[in-house]
C-alpha cells in the first residue's frame, strides 16, 4: 500500500471531515461503486484474495468464480455503521502492514498456504483470546463488529464471505436444498431419513 | 369545501363508514357489506392487493439486494421498527417508517404500525387463542379496571363464526381455560413439545402444553376455497404476504370478500382527521378527511360509524373528535378516553437444550409452535401478584455446521453437518393490569403532514409486571429443570411496551357510562351510531393474543349494528 492510501485511511479512521480528492485510487479498476467507504483498487483487490483464500476454488467454485467479493464489499458499504466501518478500513491496514512485516510481500503475491496460514494464524490468535466471532448457528453476520480493528476486519469479512457463499445461488441450490415451498410439517420423523447434505 | 351541491353530498354518502382496514376493519366491511350496507372504508395508507402487491413473496434469499440484510442506514433512520422481529429486507415496506409518522414518547413505547390496506394483518403472528369466562371475569374478580359488560357466552358463537371463516387450525383440547373452537386439523407437536406436554400432564396439575391455534389452513374448506385461499404451503415466510393465501389477512379473506359483495367502497390515502357529530340530531354523521396526495378535506356521510383505525390511532381520532357536546373527545363523558391502556408482557424468555429423543426430527416447516396457556391464578388468586401469563414453548434441532478455519474444510463444513440436540425455547405473554395513569393523549403544539395532531404515548411496566416476570423465570426453570433440560438459560430484557404489537384500551367497554366509553355492543354510549370494535375497546388484556377476539367482538357488533339499523334505533 502506498503511503497516500495510508493517509487517506488514517484519516477515515480518524472520523475526521478530511475530504481528500478521489483522484487517490491508483487505477479506475473496482467491483462495485461503494458509497459508504473508500478503497483503493489495490485494497479491493485485497478483499477479493482474502474471500478467494476463505472460499477457494476446490472441486466447486470459489469466491472470486461466484463473483462474492463484489457482494461482500456491498455489504461491507452498506450494512455496517460508521463506527464499525472505521474499525474495518483501520484493520485492513493493520492486516496488511502485518503481512507486510511477517512476508516483505504482499498478501496477493504470498502462496496459497501463506495465504491460509496467516489467516488461520488470526483466528487462532483470536481463540486463544477469546475474541473468535463464528457465528455458533446460522451463517448471519454480526450486526456489529468488535473494537479491535484487526479482528473487525478479519471476522466482518470472514463472516460477510460465509454470508454470501451460502446464501448464494450456487450453494442454495447446487450443494444444499433451499426448501422454499416444504408443503409438509412431518414430526416423529427419524433423523436416518434426513436428506442432510 | 369546494362542492355542497346535493349530487356531491349524495356521492359521498354511504349507510356505513369503516375507518381502517387491518383485522378487525376488514371484518367490519366484510360483515356490513354482507348485509347489504353500501360501506365505505377508509385507509390512510395505500392499497395493498393480495398476491398482487406483495412484490418480494417468491424471491429466493439470493435475489435480495442484501440477502435479507437491512442496510444500515435503513436500521439507523428506523430504531423502533427495527426492533420489530419480523423488520426485515423481505417486509420492510410493510412497515411505517419512524420518520414518517412521528410520535412522542412520553416514556419509551415502540410503536409498530402498518399503513396500508390490511395493516397489520399482512403482519401478524397469525396465533388464534380463545379467551373464557376466567379472562372475562378477571377484573371483577380482582379488583382492576371495570367489570367487562360481556361474557364468554356472548361472543363464544362468534368466535366459531369467525372461525369457520377466517380458517383456523388446532385441537380440541379440552382445557376450560382456553375453550375449543372451530377448528382445522391441527399442527402436531414435535417429540420434544410432546415430551414436555407428558412431563406437564404427569407432574403438574392443569399445566398443558397444546399446538397454538393459528390462523393457517391446514386443510382448506370450501369457504375458504371460495376466497380463493389454499392450503398452507409451510414457507414459514408469512411477513411478506402469503401467494397461497395461506394465512388469514384482510388482503387475502375479507377485504376482497367485501369488495365482491359489491356493496364497498375502498378509499386508500384517506386520513381521518374526526368524527363529525350533530349536535341537533344528536348523533354522528360522518367523518372528516384528508386525502394524503392533494391534502384536500373531504367529509364523508353515513348512518353508522365503525372506528377500527388499530388500538392506538383509534384513540386519536376520537380523541380529536371534539365538539361542544363532547369538548374533551368524542363519547368522553366519563373522562377515560385515552387511559386505561394495557399491552402484553413479552420481557422474558427461556432457553434449553434436551439430551434426550435423539433419533427424532421434523420434515418441514410449521407454522405455529407449542402453547402452554395460563396456569397462574386461574382458578384462585395464589401468588404475590395479580393475573398470570401463557408461554410459547418450542423445541427445535438444527444441522451444525462448522465455520473454523478457511480453505477446503471450511467449505465442506459449511455444508455437512450433524444434527444438534434438541433445544427448547419459551417466551412468556404475560397480562399488564390496566390504569390510569397508563394514558395517550394529543400533543397541544404538534401537528402531523395532515393536520392531525401528534400523539404522546405515556405507557410503563409496573411492580405487577415485574413480580409476574419474575415468576415466570421461576416456574419455567424449575418446570425445564424437572423436566432433564441442560443447559438451562433464563434471560429478560427491557422492551419497551408496544414492541409486543398488543397494545389494547383507551376506549374500553363497559357497563357504566361513568367509568367506560363503551356499551356491551361496542356502542359509544353516548352516541349509538358509533362503534368501536378493534383494540382500543378491551377492557383488559388478558394473555392471549388478541386478534381473534377484536374479530369477534367486530362480527358480533356489526350483526347488531345491522339490526339496530332496521328497527330504526340508529
Amino acid at each position: 500500500m502506498n503511503r497516500r492510501t495510508v493517509i487517506k485511511n488514517l484519516a477515515l479512521v480518524l472520523g475526521g471531515a478530511v475530504l481528500l480528492p478521489s483522484c487517490l485510487h491508483s487505477d479506475g479498476t473496482t467491483f462495485v461503486q461503494l458509497k459508504h467507504i473508500d478503497l483503493s483498487a489495490d485494497q479491493e483487490k485485497l478483499i477479493g484474495d482474502i474471500c478467494e483464500t476463505i472460499i477457494p476454488k476446490t472441486n466447486t467454485p470459489g469466491a472470486k468464480e461466484l463473483k462474492l467479493p463484489p457482494f461482500v464489499l456491498k455489504m461491507l458499504d452498506d450494512c455496517y455503521n460508521k463506527k464499525d466501518q472505521q474499525a474495518f478500513l483501520a484493520g485492513l491496514l493493520k492486516f496488511t502492514d502485518m503481512v507486510k512485516t511477517k512476508y516483505n510481500s504482499s498478501f496477493g503475491d504470498l502462496s496459497a498456504k501463506d495465504r491460509e496460514a496467516v489467516l488461520v494464524g488470526i483466528e487462532n490468535s483470536a481463540k486463544s483470546n477469546n475474541a473468535a466471532k463464528t457465528p455458533a448457528r446460522r451463517p448471519r453476520p454480526q450486526k456489529h463488529l468488535q473494537d479491535d480493528p484487526l479482528m473487525a476486519f478479519y471476522w466482518g469479512l470472514k463472516q460477510q464471505t460465509i454470508f454470501a457463499y451460502t446464501t448464494s445461488q450456487y450453494f442454495m441450490t447446487k450443494l444444499v436444498f433451499y426448501d422454499m415451498v416444504p408443503g409438509r410439517y412431518i414430526v416423529h420423523y427419524p433423523v436416518s431419513k434426513l436428506k442432510l447434505a | 369545501m369546494a362542492n355542497l351541491n346535493i349530487d356531491s353530498v349524495k356521492a359521498r354518502t354511504f349507510d356505513a363508514i369503516v375507518i381502517g382496514s387491518g383485522i378487525s376493519g376488514g371484518w367490519a366491511a366484510k360483515e356490513l357489506t354482507g348485509h347489504g350496507l353500501k360501506t365505505l372504508v377508509l385507509e390512510r395508507g395505500r392499497d395493498v392487493k393480495h398476491i398482487k402487491d406483495y412484490p418480494t413473496t417468491n424471491k429466493f434469499p439470493w435475489e435480495f439486494e442484501h440477502h435479507g440484510q437491512l442496510p444500515a442506514a435503513v436500521t439507523e433512520a428506523n430504531p423502533i421498527a427495527s426492533r420489530c422481529y419480523a423488520f426485515g429486507e423481505d417486509s420492510a415496506h410493510f412497515f411505517v417508517k419512524d420518520n414518517e409518522h412521528p410520535y412522542v414518547q412520553e416514556k419509551p413505547f415502540d410503536w409498530i404500525r402498518g399503513y396500508q390496506v390490511g395493516g397489520k394483518s399482512l403482519l401478524w403472528a397469525r396465533q388464534t387463542q380463545r379467551w373464557s369466562d376466567f379472562d372475562f371475569e378477571g377484573p371483577a374478580r380482582d379488583g382492576f379496571a371495570v367489570d367487562w359488560p360481556i361474557r364468554y357466552k356472548d361472543i363464544a358463537p362468534w368466535y366459531s363464526y369467525v372461525e369457520k371463516f377466517a380458517g383456523i387450525a388446532g385441537n380440541k383440547d379440552g382445557i376450560p381455560e382456553l375453550p375449543d373452537g372451530e377448528f382445522l386439523p391441527g399442527y402436531p407437536l414435535n417429540d420434544v413439545e410432546e415430551y414436555f406436554a407428558a412431563h406437564l400432564k404427569t407432574n403438574y396439575k392443569n399445566r398443558h402444553v397444546i399446538s397454538a391455534r393459528c390462523a393457517h389452513l391446514s386443510k382448506p374448506n370450501q369457504i375458504h376455497l371460495d376466497q380463493g385461499r389454499g392450503q398452507c404451503q409451510n414457507r414459514d415466510l408469512c411477513q411478506r404476504g402469503c401467494p397461497f393465501g395461506g394465512y388469514f389477512s384482510s388482503n387475502s379473506s375479507t377485504i376482497p370478500w367485501a369488495e365482491r359483495s359489491g356493496n364497498m367502497t375502498l378509499r386508500p390515502f384517506s386520513v381521518v382527521e374526526s368524527i363529525i357529530y350533530d349536535e341537533k340530531l344528536g348523533k354522528a354523521t360522518g367523518v372528516r378527511i384528508v386525502d394524503t396526495n392533494t391534502k384536500e378535506t373531504i367529509e364523508y356521510f353515513a348512518r353508522i360509524i365503525f372506528v377500527n383505525a388499530a388500538a392506538i390511532n383509534t384513540n386519536l381520532v376520537l380523541l380529536n373528535s371534539t365538539s361542544s357536546r363532547f369538548p374533551n373527545g368524542f363519547g368522553n363523558d366519563s373522562g377515560v378516553l385515552g387511559k386505561y391502556i394495557a399491552f402484553h408482557n413479552y420481557s422474558a424468555h427461556i432457553s434449553a437444550e434436551y439430551d434426550g429423543l435423539k433419533e427424532w426430527t421434523v420434515d418441514g416447516r410449521s407454522p405455529t409452535g407449542g402453547y402452554i396457556p395460563r396456569f397462574r391464578n386461574v382458578y384462585k388468586q395464589e401468588t404475590n401478584f395479580l393475573r398470570g401469563y401463557a408461554c410459547g414453548f418450542s423445541g427445535y434441532r438444527y444441522q451444525q455446521h462448522k465455520y473454523d478455519g478457511v480453505g477446503s474444510s471450511l467449505k465442506e463444513g459449511l455444508v455437512k453437518g450433524d444434527l444438534s440436540p434438541w433445544g427448547v425455547y419459551s417466551h412468556m405473554m404475560g397480562e399488564t393490569i390496566p390504569k390510569e395513569s397508563n394514558h395517550v393523549s394529543l400533543d397541544p403544539k404538534l401537528k402531523d403532514n395532515w393536520g392531525v395532531p401528534l400523539l404522546k404515548i405515556s405507557v410503563d411496566y409496573d411492580d405487577n409486571d415485574e413480580k409476574m416476570k419474575k415468576d415466570y423465570i421461576e416456574q419455567l426453570t424449575e418446570m425445564f429443570t424437572s423436566a432433564g433440560f441442560k443447559n438451562i438459560q433464563p434471560s429478560t430484557n427491557h422492551q419497551a411496551p408496544g414492541l409486543d404489537i398488543h397494545e389494547m384500551g383507551g376506549v374500553r367497554m363497559g357497563n357504566d357510562p361513568k367509568t367506560s366509553i363503551l356499551n356491551k355492543w361496542n356502542q359509544v354510549h353516548a352516541c349509538k351510531n358509533v362503534f368501536v370494535t378493534d383494540g382500543a375497546c378491551m377492557t383488559s388484556t388478558s394473555c392471549q393474543n388478541p386478534s381473534l377476539t377484536y374479530m369477534a367482538i367486530t362480527a358480533r357488533a356489526a350483526d347488531y349494528a345491522v339490526s339496530e339499523m332496521k328497527k330504526g334505533n340508529v
